[in-house]
């Protein structure tokens, strides 16, 4: 590609060029764009590289009043000979030198605008180790139009060097979910039991309609253009493989009442062996209770000292077999003639207790027995179970906040016992689990009690995950509500479309002001990334999804 | 002094046998410029008419022209042209035991070219570095042309100026008759100087065939130049009049005491003259102008801002100049048809304006305020062309 020479460095008295930052011209219709790479010659035959971070227009208009004379004192009508003088200047940030020179830029310097190479050198992407596609990005207009392939450092992304995943932006628009499981399609394909020496794992929980319910159907829609993307990116467009779906049991064969999925579907799911249905059973579930409490603010700590008398199997709970028993013998507890027990349990705690878990355990998911012939399973047994290259998609879309609460908590536990316990050979389980959490503001929300079994282990995940290869891929609307120990531990960070509110938070004090301002006009597919190797941040495009998408949800 | 000189001045008092006393130094610019008879004429004999409707006695109002689409479908003015200097007083020569000022100069010549509403360039930009001194510097019988022009170019050779790249363009004298204020004779020259070249500029203009009925040349200042002392080529105004078949010179500076006093019911009727009306044009020719009796203008005056938002009656109207260039028109004034063309032009070159950017907005047209900051900022800084005496 010839050089396209765009504008020269100004460096002036009241903005100088700087070892991070440089200005410079270019006529008022050149089009340029925040996350656009320019190159400036600079000394010794060196280029130094710069992204275009703020773009400005001016004129040689003193005041909005001299416009306004201009205009004839106000005449909108007036077709002037000539327009103002005006030009663009430019603000970049420096993002290296081929020299490794930081001097500043000189003034005057010609800026022009770099080859696909170039870019791809100056964003540090051509020798990314361990890649792992995240997507395109798109620079420049017309016939300088580029694309390039970005892909992280699978190495900070999933383990060892650095984990975990955390993506925002708001509902609908910023696509957080097809984002999620387009880079985790990339990492099922690339990361193969048989050619890789690290082994992956998905555990997807299902929170909105029928989202993630067909992720190994493909997506008959996707064109041919879209296609183009994934073989640029060394993707096959495919959906996913090896996929386990698992639905809320629910009583009288009604498979639908408790899922969004349509019933032939589940049906077919189901007959096809690829479907299951779980349960939970008070013998072997009853110490993941507190789970049910995550959302209740506990300051005296009632609720964990009913829970301990229970798990402990003091008064008759020890001898119970089911939910129904249990709830009779908490009922007679909340009595107010009640004398059993410990007697600095109240029965006022223990009525609240009863208040909070009633609505849960009526849910048809707390049975009596699970009847592995009819394809039921506990999700944690399920879960334990996890097979490489393995994808275990959990719904809990239709289920109550609280009880969605309850089995999300069980299945992270589950994984992390099982990380933990020496139940299954080390060898056999997967290397890397990688977790996606959607809707993470209702579990490690900053306005989730403290005390909460859920965020304890979260944050535990978060902090000690890497080690362990539990990787959480955690999906919110607003980045700023969640726990600082949660975001704080993530490697990776992508920022879809959000809101003005939301980038006038602390969290994103860091991002320049344009990017900022880019971050709510983001389209869907279209994300602003943060990753340890990149050295700048990147405004990138990931294609549609793979697999089959349902017109309502 | 020192053998080997490291300033301008050394070199010429060395070489001219004179006495450099390092006077200080200063911009003129910066502190009080001698008045000179640039931009108007004392004396506008206001009874020739200078346009074809002969009818025409009062203003003319130009709002309706201003919608005409044929007249605005294009605009007239191509090509923008400003000269401008800067003098400064770099330094008191002593020859015959009398001081006498050496004053430097930057001369600026700047045209540029509109191609579109949005692409406004320089066409051409000429910078020339002079000097004026007395003509005492020569103490031999020789011509004082040849002697200025010689020692020139030996100074040109001297390393300290080789160094920076800088070469005088010109070294000017003036006379040293007795009791002459030295320093405006010594300013003049280099006014004259700049005048020679702007109107060598004209000359590039019409070599280049740019000039035509589509594309006219707007100049800063007056058309009517200032006699020029020496007789170089472009001081003949005959020879070279056709050149300005389609130059029209606007004039900001125009003084309204001078038509007072000639004309009081000029005075007046420039000063009520409402927004966007002209005067009638007239018809003059000027003694002023050297070898050339028969070169006639025609004049105008323009009110392009309405009074109520000027400082001064005067302000918001400027004067307006078109050499006439054949017989006819000498005979007859231009045609109205074109007067008011150029009008309705100027009218609407008045828009962006420069408020809040040069006091002078009112009457200042754009593209020329555009053509002068550009030729400003081509200048050498003041201090160190000042550090080169």
């Amino acid at each position: 590609m010839m050089t396209t020479v765009i504008g020269k460095i100004a460096a002036t008295e009241k903005a100088p060029t700087t070892i991070d930052e440089f200005f410079f011209w270019t006529k008022q219709t050149q089009i340029l764009s925040p996350f656009d790479v320019v190159k400036v010659n600079h000394i010794k035959g060196s280029i130094t590289f710069g992204v275009v971070e703020e773009i400005s227009h001016i004129t040689d208009s003193p005041s909005y009043l001299s416009n306004y004379i201009s205009s004839d004192f106000g005449d909108i009508t007036l077709e002037a000979n000539m327009h103002r003088i005006g030009m663009n200047y430019v603000k970049a940030k420096v993002i290296g030198n081929t020299n490794n020179i930081y001097t500043p830029v000189l003034n005057g310097s010609k800026v022009s605008l770099a080859s696909a190479a170039e870019v791809s050198k100056a964003l540090g992407l051509d020798k990314v180790p361990n890649k792992l596609p995240c997507g395109y990005l798109e620079m420049y207009e017309g016939k300088d139009r580029i694309t390039l392939p970005v892909n992280f450092n699978g190495h900070f992304l999933i383990g060892p060097e650095g984990a975990h995943l955390n993506i925002s932006g708001i509902s609908g628009l910023a696509a957080k979910t097809s984002y999620s499981m387009f880079l985790m399609r990339a990492i099922q394909e690339l990361y193969k039991p048989d050619d890789s020496t690290v082994d992956v794992a998905f555990v997807f929980f299902n929170v909105k309609g029928r989202d993630l319910l067909a992720i190994d159907e493909a997506n008959v829609g996707l064109s041919d253009l879209e296609k183009e993307k994934y073989t640029l990116l060394g993707l096959s467009a495919t959906p996913f493989q090896n996929v386990s779906y698992y639905y809320p049991y629910s009583q009288e064969g009604s498979i639908n009442s408790c899922s969004y999925g349509n019933p032939q579907d589940i049906q077919g799911q189901i007959e096809g062996g690829k479907g299951f249905k779980y349960k939970y059973v008070y013998e072997e579930d009853r110490e993941n209770l507190d789970l049910l409490l995550a959302n209740v603010s506990d300051t005296t700590g009632t609720m964990d000292s009913i829970i301990s008398y229970i798990i402990n199997g003091n008064g008759k709970f020890g001898s119970i077999e089911s939910w129904s028993e249990f709830l009779e013998e908490v009922r007679d507890y909340s009595r107010k003639d009640n004398k059993r027990g410990d007697k600095e349990i109240t029965v006022t705690s223990w009525r609240k207790f009863k208040r909070v878990i009633s609505k849960s355990l009526s849910h048809s998911i707390f049975a009596g027995r699970v009847v592995s012939g009819d394809r039921e399973v506990r999700i944690s047994d399920a879960v334990k179970g996890i097979r490489r290259n393995e994808v275990k998609v959990i719904d809990i879309a239709r289920l109550d906040q609280d009880t969605q609460a309850f089995v999300f908590g069980d299945v992270i536990r589950a994984i992390y016992n099982m990380k933990l316990s020496d139940e299954r050979e080390e060898d056999t389980i997967p290397s890397r689990i990688i977790v996606f959490i959607d809707e993470l503001n209702k579990y490690a929300s900053t306005d989730i009690p403290k005390n909460s079994p859920i965020l304890r282990q979260i944050i535990d995940i978060a902090e000690r995950g890497r080690s362990l290869g539990i990787i959480l891929f955690s999906v919110e609307q607003f980045r700023s509500a969640i726990h600082d120990r949660v975001k704080g531990n993530c490697s990776t960070h992508a920022y879809g479309r959000t809101n003005a509110i939301e980038v006038s938070k602390a969290d994103y004090r860091f991002v320049p002001k344009v990017y900022k301002n880019m971050m709510t006009r983001l389209s869907p597919g279209e994300y602003i990334l943060e990753h340890p190797t990149f050295r700048s941040l990147l405004n990138i495009k990931f294609p549609r999804e793979v697999y089959k998408q349902f017109k309502n949800g | 002094m020192s053998a080997y000189p490291s300033r301008i001045l050394d070199f010429i008092a060395n070489e001219t046998k004179g006495y450099s006393y390092k006077s200080f130094k200063y911009c003129y610019d910066d502190n009080w410029v001698p008045t000179l008879p640039y931009d108007d004429k004392k004396v506008v004999d206001f009874k020739h008419k200078g346009e074809t409707d002969s009818q025409l006695e009062k203003n003319k109002d130009l709002t309706s022209l201003l919608k005409d689409e044929r007249l605005i479908r294009k605009p007239l003015f191509g090509y923008f042209l400003d000269g401008s200097r800067r003098t400064y007083k770099v330094d008191d020569l002593a020859y015959d035991k009398k001081l006498f000022p050496a004053v430097a100069g930057q001369i600026g010549i700047a045209c540029c070219e509109r191609i579109g509403k949005d692409h406004f360039t320089s066409w051409r930009f000429e910078h020339s570095l002079v000097l004026a001194i007395s003509e005492k510097a020569n103490a031999g019988s020789g011509d004082s042309t040849s002697f200025f022009t010689k020692l020139r170019m030996n100074l040109n050779k001297q390393t300290f100026l080789d160094r920076k790249n800088i070469a005088l363009d010109k070294i000017l004298y003036y006379q040293s008759a007795e009791n002459s204020e030295y320093e405006k004779k010594a300013i003049a020259r280099i006014q004259d100087e700049m005048i020679d070249k702007e109107k060598k500029m004209v000359n590039c203009l019409v070599g280049e065939r740019l000039l035509s009925g589509n594309s006219y040349l707007l100049k800063d200042g007056s058309l009517e130049y200032a006699e020029m002392k020496d007789k170089g080529e472009f001081g003949k105004w005959s020879k070279i009049k056709n050149n300005y078949q389609y130059v029209v010179g606007a004039s900001k500076a125009f003084n309204p005491e001078i038509l007072a006093s000639s004309n009081k019911r000029i005075a007046r009727i420039i000063a009520e003259l409402p927004l966007y009306h002209r005067t009638p044009a007239i018809k003059y020719t000027t003694e002023r102008v050297r070898f050339s009796k028969d070169i006639w203008f025609s004049v105008w005056y323009l009110r392009i801002r309405a009074a109520r938002y000027c400082h001064s009656p005067y302000d918001g109207v400027i004067k307006l100049e078109k050499v006439l260039v054949n017989e006819r028109e000498e005979k007859r004034g231009l045609t109205s048809d074109e007067i008011d063309l150029i009008s309705v032009n100027i009218i609407r070159e008045s828009f962006p304006v420069c408020y809040g950017q040069d006091s002078r907005w009112a009457k200042h047209l754009y593209p020329i305020f555009l053509t002068e900051r550009y030729a400003k900022s081509k200048y050498l800084s003041d201090l160190h062309f000042i550090n080169l005496f």
